[in-house]
């Protein structure tokens, strides 16, 4: 059966014609679902990964509904915000092993140098294609760009579903000399290394605009993730394609 | 010369191997480098074709091998150098580095192990390939003969590729490939039952198994040729020539059945290259290092190795040098892949000087023999991982990047150890169904949470400080209403009974009671008493 034959019309095959597949659902609409279907299963069988969709669901229900297209977009950068101890870090690492099920690899630019790798198992993440990067850094305008340089290498070399990025404080680093890159210009390199890698690009900080030396990150999706009694609770503060939300 | 020095045709001769002539011989490509001297100088000038100047090699005062444009001029191997200097004006004479011709010969034995299973060094400039499995190379119900052909258009192309040009034979024998190729017309394999007609032809010098007395003998009654030897009523050999009789009838039938001593190599591989002209922007500086990435990348892909890390020295001009480490992320033996890294490197570089030569060297390789892909497996991504984790290693360092093990230890910091990230994909495949339709989802909901009962029900925190942050508990009743840290109060909004932890007494014993606490402009965090002092420390965040 070929694969790739186009979909043909209602004029051309007409739903009940002898030229309907036999053992179709009976139209276009089924033909192609049957074909989609068909394909899936030749994907399952040569053990690749389903095909790329445009959104990364996080695997929390509650907060794939918040976003617009179930999940984090696919080649842009999302912005996750939160203070010490919220559970924003979690959050990351659940969408993270949710990327693993399709057998996708997952990297970590720890900045900070904290980030626990016996919870990311415990939240599902396979350790064993979890790439962890610990950039030797310093509170400096040298320390941050080699961390954004890392995020963006891996950023934009497609081998990555997901890559996190997880900076030190930096309101009051700004480069010096000649040389030294302006963190506008670093922010949207990373931008366009993660359209470039096609991958979901999460940004860690600890309150807003904080993320890029005090400059507002060009997120595709801000979420803020607070601790409160019951758990952490998470507001969307924007997202591409959606309302803008209100408060929590 | 005696029988201990050639063994193999000395060895007594066989009812077989009377009955089928070469047919016991192993198979053998030989490729000789005619002015093996001349060639090296060249390839390390990076000047292919021909040189500005006249060049000849000497040794001993007496020239070894000239270039076609020293002969133009009148300059033959065996004159004096004063004869060449006078012949040829502006004639460039370069003493005879014999130390440096057996390296370069090494480094394309080891390249040309990548073709074959054992490589022999034959004399300053030339080289024999075990072919007795060059078949294989051919595909099923490929006509006789065709993968020898391919391999010997493979070694040939390897070695042009490389930088020499050379003449090659495919025959039965070392001695009868080796002298096809020095005095040969090269060209097709030759079949062992052609062995003798191919020989025929060649002068006995093309055999330097046979001593210079006997040739001159043979000479003498008007033998020059395989060809005339093999015409001798083979009976009376013995009697005309005693112990070498024996040597001279195999030699007219092409027989030689002695094996490859293979070479193998003890260093790995260095190779550096001279700059025409010192040079200073960053561009002639990587085609050059592309060139050395090459010649080491094929030595090392010959011998099944993959480099981990690299050295780079650039020798600057007028003095001074600078040395580049490269560590690689995966080991390899792809110069394409060693050339991402060595160009970010040469691209950040600021020297003080141009640089007038440069070398490569592997510092370290480990075995990296071809991976077999299996279905489903997907080349340009796990390239493009190489290439980025490659990127990482070389600027960041081996420690940067890493995966994590869990262990089965109670101490937190020691609950896991780090890894070296292989990014093999294993296991689970993607249950049938199990993505949703996005669209599908709920566009309107702004506000969530609780989130997740697996983000709530963590017993460990996601984030573990390096160093612990002292704390001072504040309280009443041994009640902890407050805690002091940085310089900040913090109120306690909730403290978890304690989990002890405790253990290691054999080597550095800890007691521990770790409390979650929720903590005002803290958040969620894992505080521990120590069991030693009683002191509060702040140890991860539930973040």
């Amino acid at each position: 059966m070929p694969l790739h034959r186009p979909a043909a019309g209602p004029a051309a095959s007409p739903a009940g014609s002898p030229a309907a597949p036999p053992g179709g659902s009976g139209g276009p609409a089924g033909s192609r679902e049957r074909i989609e279907e068909l394909r899936e299963r030749i994907r399952h069988i040569e053990r690749r990964p389903p095909r790329r969709t445009a959104f990364e669901a996080s695997g929390i229900e509650a907060v794939d509904g918040l976003l617009p297209g179930g999940g984090f977009p696919r080649g842009a950068l999302s912005e996750i915000q939160g203070e010490p101890g919220s559970g924003k870090t979690a959050l990351c690492l659940s969408t993270m092993a949710r990327s693993m099920r399709s057998d996708g690899l997952a990297a970590f630019v720890d900045g900070r140098g904290e980030l626990y790798p016996p919870a990311a198992a415990a939240l599902g993440v396979d350790l064993a294609r979890f790439l962890l990067v610990r950039p030797p850094a310093s509170i400096t305008a040298q320390g941050i760009a080699t961390v954004l340089w890392s995020a963006e290498v891996l950023l934009g070399s497609g081998a990555f579903e997901v890559v996190a990025l997880d900076l030190p404080l930096l309101r009051a680093v700004r480069p010096e000399g000649r040389a030294a890159v302006p963190p506008e210009v670093m922010v949207r390199r990373l931008v366009a290394a993660a359209e470039k890698g096609g991958a979901v690009g999460l940004w860690l900080s600890a309150r807003e605009g904080e993320g890029a030396g005090g400059l507002r990150l060009p997120a595709a999706v801000r979420l803020e993730v607070r601790r409160e009694p019951e758990g952490p609770r998470i507001r969307r503060i924007f997202a591409r394609g959606a309302e803008v939300g209100h408060g929590a | 010369m005696g029988p201990e020095l050639l063994p193999g045709l000395f060895r007594e001769e066989a009812p077989e191997h009377r009955a089928g002539p070469a047919a016991r011989a192993p198979r053998v490509l030989a490729l000789h480098f005619p002015d093996f001297s001349l060639q090296r100088v060249r390839r390390a000038r990076g000047a292919p074709g021909r040189e500005p100047a006249p060049l000849a090699v000497v040794d001993e005062g007496r020239v070894v091998a000239c270039d076609p444009l020293a002969r133009e001029q009148g300059v033959c191997p065996g004159d004096s150098a004063v004869q060449a200097e006078a012949a040829c004006a502006g004639l460039a004479l370069l003493p005879l580095d014999a130390a440096g011709d057996r390296a370069a010969l090494e480094a394309l034995a080891e390249a040309l192990l990548q073709l074959a299973p054992a490589v022999e060094l034959c004399g300053p400039d030339a080289l024999l390939l075990d072919a007795s499995a060059a078949g294989l190379l051919a595909p099923p119900r490929a006509a006789a003969g065709e993968g020898e052909a391919l391999l010997l258009a493979r070694a040939t192309a390897l070695a042009a590729e490389l930088g020499y040009r050379c003449r090659a034979a495919l025959a039965s024998g070392r001695g009868p490939a080796r002298a096809l190729a020095r005095h040969g017309r090269g060209g097709a394999p030759v079949a062992p039952e052609a062995m003798g007609a191919a020989l025929a032809s060649l002068p006995l010098t093309a055999f330097p198994e046979i001593p210079g007395d006997l040739q001159a003998r043979l000479a003498g009654l008007g033998i020059a040729d395989v060809g005339s030897l093999g015409r001798l009523p083979p009976e009376t050999l013995a009697h005309r020539f005693g112990l070498f009789a024996g040597v001279l009838l195999r030699l007219s039938r092409g027989e030689d059945p002695s094996p490859i001593v293979p070479y193998q190599p003890e260093r790995l591989p260095r190779e550096s290259f001279e700059l025409e002209a010192p040079v200073e922007s960053a561009e002639p500086l990587l085609f050059a290092l592309k060139r050395v990435a090459d010649r080491a990348a094929a030595r090392l892909a010959g011998r099944s190795l993959g480099a981990t890390r690299l050295e780079v020295a650039l020798r600057l001009d007028p003095r001074g040098e600078r040395r580049l480490p490269v560590a690689l992320a995966r080991p390899s033996a792809a110069a394409g892949r060693w050339m991402v890294v060595l160009r970010e490197q040469i691209f950040a570089l600021r020297l003080e000087a141009p640089v007038a030569g440069l070398a490569l060297e592997v510092v370290e390789a480990v075995p990296a023999p071809q991976e077999q892909l299996s279905l489903g497996d997907r080349p340009e991504e796990l390239r493009a991982l190489e290439v980025a984790l490659s990127r990482l290693a070389a600027r960041l360092g081996d420690g940067a990047l890493c995966t994590a093990e869990p262990l089965e230890r109670h101490r937190p910091e020691a609950a896991y150890r780090t890894a070296a990230f292989s990014g093999r994909r294993r296991g689970a495949l993607p249950a049938a169904g199990a993505r949703e339709n996005p669209r599908r989802r709920s566009r309107t909901a702004d506000v969530a949470g609780p989130a997740s009962p697996a983000l709530a029900e963590l017993c460990r925190p996601t984030r573990l400080l390096p160093t612990p942050l002292p704390l001072v508990a504040l309280g009443e009743g041994g009640r902890i209403a407050a805690v002091r840290c940085q310089g900040r109060t913090c109120r306690v909004l909730s403290f978890s009974p304690p989990e002890r932890l405790a253990g290691e007494w054999w080597s550095e014993p800890f007691d521990r009671d770790y409390h979650r606490a929720v903590v005002e402009g803290l958040g969620e965090c894992w505080i521990y008493r120590d069991g030693a002092d009683g002191r509060l420390w702040l140890h991860g965040f539930f973040d």
